[in-house]
């Protein structure tokens, strides 16, 4: 029973990741919250069902919806944010919380209000050891999530775009001068960033077997609190946080069976860790 | 007891040491400059007296009261101004609402007095003889964001001024400003200083910094090398060596 | 004789202009971004409501107190929100609104997803009032909030906050105690914001938690953008006419939350100022034809 609780958490936490790595990436080159990007994670989900009803497969269906996400993401970095950089920092996020405003009812005016079904199935099966139980969703999540996980690791340790984003973040000013070519990174962060979230909304779409127009209500708060948990603009600790939200909601619910909603998991661990840790789990000043 | 005194000041950014155990002295009617080459702290020195942010290790003692602890509002108020080194007016602001600020905390110490009109005749006299002395009569009803650079330093100096400080921290007044307006601002300064306020003075342009301070401070990354008077630091090889170095 | 639709649609106006105004102290005179703004305007109205249904207050004691309740919960709120970075603020804030409502929706005391009902229009000279006499009630009021904010304007108060708005740590250093200021206008904006909930509540007769939500602080954000953050006429004219609008136009009315989102966007894109700021297309018309008809005099 605890193991599979244990999966279960590492599960949606790991997709937790998907979508909030994205969000910190953004608030660590650019400073600006990117409350669009649940917007681009519910695009994602939309594309994603779209292609699987036009292809029937769900990997390639996987891959457009995160094409489609890193498009909308460049889209939205190119025309909204970095014609306003100059500006105070309200206006790039009034501009956010617009976007994500009219992407909410875009959804809901061209592909209807209702719950859409998305049963991708790769025939793959379900996995049952004893009373430990894996639905083939799940498993398809932890792979692709964790596949993504290692390949974003790799990018930003080994490669030196990797490295020049990792500069970038610290110090812009800096690192064009020693050549960097801060606009093109900060082009390849939010195409990143957009497409791991396209990826989990896919996942979750396919999950829930549900794509519905506020799908982004909830992560879009979710992951900010995530974000805020593990300490704005920091990579490892919004993994950390991720994970950590996964669990504890998985284990005040499934386990423990507190009845508290859910959803307000990730708000009260972000304000216990911020009492004690005003800049998040691995946050600095 | 001196103005102010620092003592085995540290400041880490991090894990990056922008200073290390820096420790001097500066008094009333004095300059001290502050030189060093760029990225050596000096700016980093300013922030930290001024409370924008926390120090890491280290001692600063204003009239012989710590000031570590405190909010950088609480510490202006006790009589420590500062212009910035990418000047900062309160651009949409004119020039005699700029200087005005700086007077609240003076004249509105509660919160009842606060909703006082700010324009009061008294305040304005005040706020106009400093202008005057600033030379920026005429242009006490522009919007400082559209003044010359020379003025917009000026105004700075003069909105710090209106603190009533016994210490004026100047990060790179003359930067940017052609050979006439500086001498202005130098003949500024040293007003300032003949009406017994400490100065510290960071600068980059030597023949100032040489001109105007009797004693000089170096920093060079984030550790003082030297200090001493203008003849002594000239010929300090450590000081020459530190600059060449980073021309070489 | 008026219409009765026209006065209710009038009344609903003027509770947003209250709204509009209330968020523009926060967020256009001492530049703190707020996303939750809707959360002190269901605080006033829950707080009306209770205390007229279940504590037999009469309006005029329910309303004034939904501005003292409002405006304690912004203080007990904003002292620790306003101490940190903006960016927190703009999460906090949000977060607030989502607890807030969750509050109202989830605790029975406050009567859950159904809200309460039965609250009614004020009495006076024993009877209760009209309709347009409530219009004139709270257009009185909002007059008062005018002059009042003409006050601030030319107070301290109102040059610290355009200090704090111009440059935070510049303020600081020249002796302004940011973080009180920033308070003070948390609060006051609470407080206005509850108030407009109370007269809300009353007229409405009945309130449900979801008339208080995310959603609803992005109307009045909208308002505010507008309108023009900051100034003094613009929040007033975006309540009016994003008020309006909906009413007048069914098609406006089905899609308005979009609009709402595209005018945001757009707004704060290419008129960051808003209708009424001074970089507008429409401030430039206006002083270009002032221009024109003062120099063929």
């Amino acid at each position: 029973m605890l193991w599979q609780q244990l999966a279960n958490g590492i599960a949606i936490g790991s997709v937790y990741a998907l979508i909030s790595l994205g969000l910190t990436m953004v608030y660590g080159i650019l400073r600006i919250l990117h409350i669009a990007h649940a917007g681009i994670y519910a695009l994602g989900a939309y594309v994603g069902l779209l292609s699987f009803r036009l292809l029937g497969n769900f990997w390639l269906s996987l891959i457009v919806g995160m094409a489609g996400a890193a498009v909308a993401g460049y889209i939205v970095e190119r025309f909204l944010y970095m014609p306003l950089l100059h500006l105070p920092r309200i206006a790039p996020l009034i501009v956010s919380i617009g976007l994500f405003t009219a992407m909410e009812e875009a959804f809901r005016i061209v592909a209807g209000p209702h719950t859409l079904a998305y049963n991708a199935r790769v025939g793959l099966g379900d996995l049952s050891i004893g009373s430990f139980h894996l639905t083939e969703t799940q498993i398809l999540i932890l792979f692709v999530t964790f596949a993504v996980l290692i390949f974003l690791w790799a990018f930003l340790t080994k490669t030196r775009t990797g490295l020049a984003m990792r500069a970038c973040a610290q110090d812009p000013e800096t690192s064009s001068s020693f050549g960097v070519n801060v606009s093109r990174i900060i082009a390849i962060n939010f195409l990143i960033g957009s497409a791991m979230a396209g990826a989990a909304g896919v996942l979750i779409g396919v999950y829930d077997n549900q794509v519905w127009p506020t799908m982004g209500s909830i992560p879009a708060y979710k992951a900010l609190a995530i974000v805020v948990l593990g300490g704005l603009g920091n990579i490892p600790g919004t993994v950390l946080a991720s994970f950590v939200v996964g669990l504890a909601e998985t284990f005040f619910i499934g386990v423990l069976a507190i009845p508290f909603p859910r959803d307000a998991v990730a708000f009260v661990a972000m304000i216990l860790v911020l009492m004690f840790r005003p800049y998040g789990l691995l946050g600095k000043a | 007891m001196a103005l102010l005194e620092v003592a085995a000041l540290s400041k880490e950014f991090d894990g990056l040491r922008a200073l290390d155990g820096v420790s001097f002295t500066a008094e009333e009617g004095e300059i001290l400059g502050i030189i060093g080459p760029n990225g050596a702290g000096k700016t980093t020195l300013f922030n930290l007296i001024s409370g924008i942010y926390p120090s890491s290790a280290g001692e600063i003692n204003f009239q012989g009261k710590s000031i570590l602890r405190m909010k950088t509002h609480q510490i202006s108020c006790l009589g420590i101004g500062r212009t910035f080194q990418i000047v900062r007016p309160f651009q949409n602001l004119d020039v005699e609402t700029n200087v005005l600020v700086a007077c609240g905390h003076r004249f509105y110490p509660s919160l009842w007095k606060s909703t006082g009109p700010f324009r009061q005749p008294e305040i304005v006299k005040e706020v106009q003889i400093l202008i005057e002395r600033a030379g920026l009569r005429p242009y006490a009803k522009q919007i400082a964001k559209n003044l010359p650079l020379g003025f917009k330093k000026r105004l700075e100096i003069a909105r710090a001024l209106a603190l009533n400080p016994h210490l004026l921290l100047l990060d790179e007044p003359s930067a940017g400003l052609r050979f006439e307006e500086s001498a202005q601002l130098m003949g500024l300064i040293r007003q300032v200083r003949d009406q017994g306020i400490g100065v510290l003075l960071i600068e980059h342009n030597m023949q100032v910094v040489m001109d105007l301070c009797k004693r000089i401070v170096v920093l060079d990354h984030g550790s003082k090398i030297a200090e001493g008077s203008p003849e002594e630091i000239r010929s300090n090889p450590l000081v020459i060596q530190a600059y060449l170095g980073k021309e070489a | 004789m008026i219409s009765g639709y026209l006065i209710t649609i009038l009344i609903i106006i003027v509770i947003y202009a209250m709204l509009a105004h209330s968020l523009n102290i926060i967020t256009g005179r001492a530049g703190q971004i707020s996303l939750g703004h809707a959360a002190f305007f269901g605080i006033g109205a829950y707080t009306s409501a209770m205390l007229y249904t279940e504590a037999g207050f009469p309006f005029w004691i329910s309303v004034p107190m939904a501005a003292v309740v409002a405006g304690i919960v912004g203080a007990l709120l904003g002292i620790p929100c306003l101490r940190v970075r903006d960016d927190f603020l703009a999460i906090t804030t949000m977060g607030i609104n989502f607890v807030v409502e969750a509050i109202f929706l989830y605790i029975p005391f406050f009567g859950g997803a159904m809200g309460i009902g039965g609250i009614n229009l004020p009495k006076w000279f024993g009877r209760e009032m009209t309709k347009p006499e409530y219009f004139i009630l709270i257009l009185v009021v909002f007059f008062l909030l005018i002059l009042m904010d003409r006050r601030m304007g030319r107070s301290w108060i109102g040059l610290a906050w355009a200090s704090i708005r111009e440059d935070e740590q510049a303020a600081g250093a020249m002796g302004v105690d940011v973080v009180r200021f920033k308070v003070l206008a948390f609060i006051l904006g609470s407080a206005i914001a509850g108030l407009a909930g109370g007269f809300y509540a009353h007229f409405l007769t009945f309130i449900m938690p979801q008339n208080f939500g995310f959603g609803q602080s992005i109307v009045v954000l909208s308002m505010v953008v507008f309108g023009g953050i900051g100034t003094r006429w613009g929040p007033i004219v975006g309540a009016i006419i994003l008020g309006i609008l909906p009413e007048v136009s069914r098609p406006i009315m089905e899609y308005r939350i979009l609009i709402y989102g595209v005018l945001l966007l757009a707004m704060m894109r290419f008129q960051p100022g808003g209708l009424l700021g001074s970089e507008s297309i429409l401030s430039k018309v206006f002083r270009r034809t002032v221009y024109r008809l003062s120099s063929s005099e």
